[in-house]
């Protein structure tokens, strides 16, 4: 690792890890400390292999190893959240207060991660169903129909909580 | 709104106080640091307390300066207030203040470590195999050159090696203290007088080793995954006999006085516990790691890099440590 890689990879943080972080706690639905853990594990990997990867789209790379390694965290922590938002869908909100965003951010983390995964790159990192596909390593396909059905169920969470306040 | 705008809007909301530490590249990097081979020069730790603080310590600023070695022996040895003198008597040396860590990429192993040890740091070695660089030099230091460090920080300095044994020191200026390989191991199961007989499916010999690294008569090589890069280690062995022997031993009973159970490893008190990267202390996510006594004046110590540790989920790396351990033996 020269100089100048150790400062490239500084500037890639400084240009990157914020959205990364940000990424990460939505793919596996974790606190902000869990994320950031995940995070640096993630990009120790980049940064071993920085010098290889630092001119071939490290952002890609970067990214893919934080959505997979939020996945996999997600599925180990999927109990427990069954447990937290266990709550018939069906129901109305019980609490007014409970606005439009929270009931969405909760109905996202109830869905399974790779779901999640696909909305959250597909609407929050606005990445094509090529891109989501290539970087899950999945069929377009698979993306189109992950993406409809997570949609179909945030919207009907969405439909009910608009039926409950009118 | 429709759902996607909303969904958009949510995510957003949800996340927009979120900005990631700037200490994290600093994480990431100690992070890597865990993965890499260890190799600590003996009684470099001991040797940083001696070193007096706030003297100003002259150094090169070129790698291809070659006097460096030289010029520094005695500016360490200057009293607390004395301007480090040899800076003045050659033009190619600067006074860098205390707690700059200089570069050091491009010269010899042996001198590297005099000058880092004069500047008060710890120094720890690993070996990377490379054509990259002439054997026996520094390939790459961490922390980068020009970074502030406290006098007692660790110092990481890569020395490039051959595939096969170092060849014989040229100029014999070697410092003794400096890791030497100990050749071709064949399957590299047998050094320092023991033999590995068990090893996790699917590992190969790491191809280098190092003798003295971890005190005078210490023996270590590493077992990787095939496909590792060089430098990095799946499981890691030491071998230490007579005088490093009893350093283990004293190690041993810092764990048991941390509150370290020992467990049993093929008929052996053993300890298995989480090491700080120093092998001191006990931390929580630090390298899982068993020690034991051999035979009299014989310890082994045998790690399991975090990532390893990872892949195999941590009650089979310790399994398989455990394993590993009851199946070394000394070597008929």
């Amino acid at each position: 690792m020269t100089e100048e890689d150790e400062a490239a990879f500084d500037e890639f943080l400084a240009a990157r890890s914020t959205a990364l972080l940000r990424t990460a706690i939505l793919v596996c639905g974790a606190s902000a400390s869990d994320a950031e853990d995940m995070v640096q594990n993630a990009l120790e990997k980049v940064y071993r292999h920085w010098p290889r990867i630092r001119h071939d789209n490290p952002e890609a790379y970067a990214r893919r190893v934080v959505v997979n390694g939020a996945i996999s965290k997600a599925r180990r922590r999927k109990v427990l959240q069954e447990i937290t938002f266990a709550q018939p869908p069906e129901t109305p909100v019980e609490s007014p207060d409970l606005g439009l965003r929270d009931v969405l951010v909760t109905e996202l983390r109830k869905l399974p991660a790779r779901m999640r995964a696909v909305l959250v790159l597909r609407y929050w990192e606005d990445l094509s169903e090529a891109e989501t596909a290539a970087l899950l390593g999945c069929s377009v396909g698979t993306v189109k129909s992950q993406a409809a059905r997570g949609l179909a169920r945030v919207r009907a969470r969405m439909e009910n909580l608009e039926g409950a306040s009118a | 709104m429709n759902v996607e705008e909303a969904l958009r809007d949510a995510m957003a909301a949800q996340v927009a106080g979120v900005h990631a530490s700037p200490s994290l590249g600093q994480a990431v990097r100690r992070r890597s640091r865990r993965h890499v081979v260890r190799f600590r020069t003996a009684g470099a730790a001991v040797l940083t307390a001696a070193v007096a603080v706030g003297v100003p310590v002259a150094l090169t600023a070129r790698p291809d300066a070659a006097p460096a070695g030289g010029s520094l022996a005695g500016t360490g040895a200057t009293g607390p207030g004395v301007p480090a003198a040899s800076a003045v008597s050659s033009g190619d040396t600067v006074a860098t203040p205390e707690g700059v860590v200089p570069d050091v990429v491009g010269k010899s192993a042996a001198e590297v470590n005099a000058l880092l040890k004069e500047a008060g740091y710890t120094v720890r070695v690993t070996k990377v195999v490379t054509d990259e660089a002439p054997a026996g030099t520094v390939f790459a230091q961490m922390p980068q050159p020009g970074t502030a460090a406290p006098a007692g920080a660790a110092v990481t300095i890569t020395i490039a090696t051959t595939a096969g044994p170092t060849p014989s020191d040229t100029e014999g200026t070697q410092d003794p203290q400096m890791p030497q390989d100990l050749g071709d191991l064949g399957d590299g199961r047998t050094l320092g007088g023991v033999h590995v007989g068990y090893l996790p499916e699917g590992l190969e010999w790491g191809k280098w080793s190092g003798k003295d690294g971890f005190g005078k008569r210490s023996y270590t090589t590493s077992w990787v995954e095939p496909g590792l890069e060089p430098g990095m280690y799946s499981v890691q062995m030491i071998v230490y006999r007579k005088d490093a022997a009893s350093v283990l031993a004293k190690r041993m009973q810092g764990y048991a006085a941390q509150g370290a159970e020992p467990v049993e490893a093929g008929g052996r008190k053993a300890y298995l516990v989480s090491l700080s990267e120093g092998g001191d202390r006990i931390l929580d996510g630090g390298t899982r790691t068993i020690v034991w006594t051999l035979a009299p004046g014989v310890g082994v110590e045998v790690m399991i890099s975090p990532d390893y540790a990872a892949k195999l989920g941590k009650a089979a790396a310790d399994r398989e440590l455990k394993k590993i351990a009851a199946g070394v033996a000394l070597d008929k």
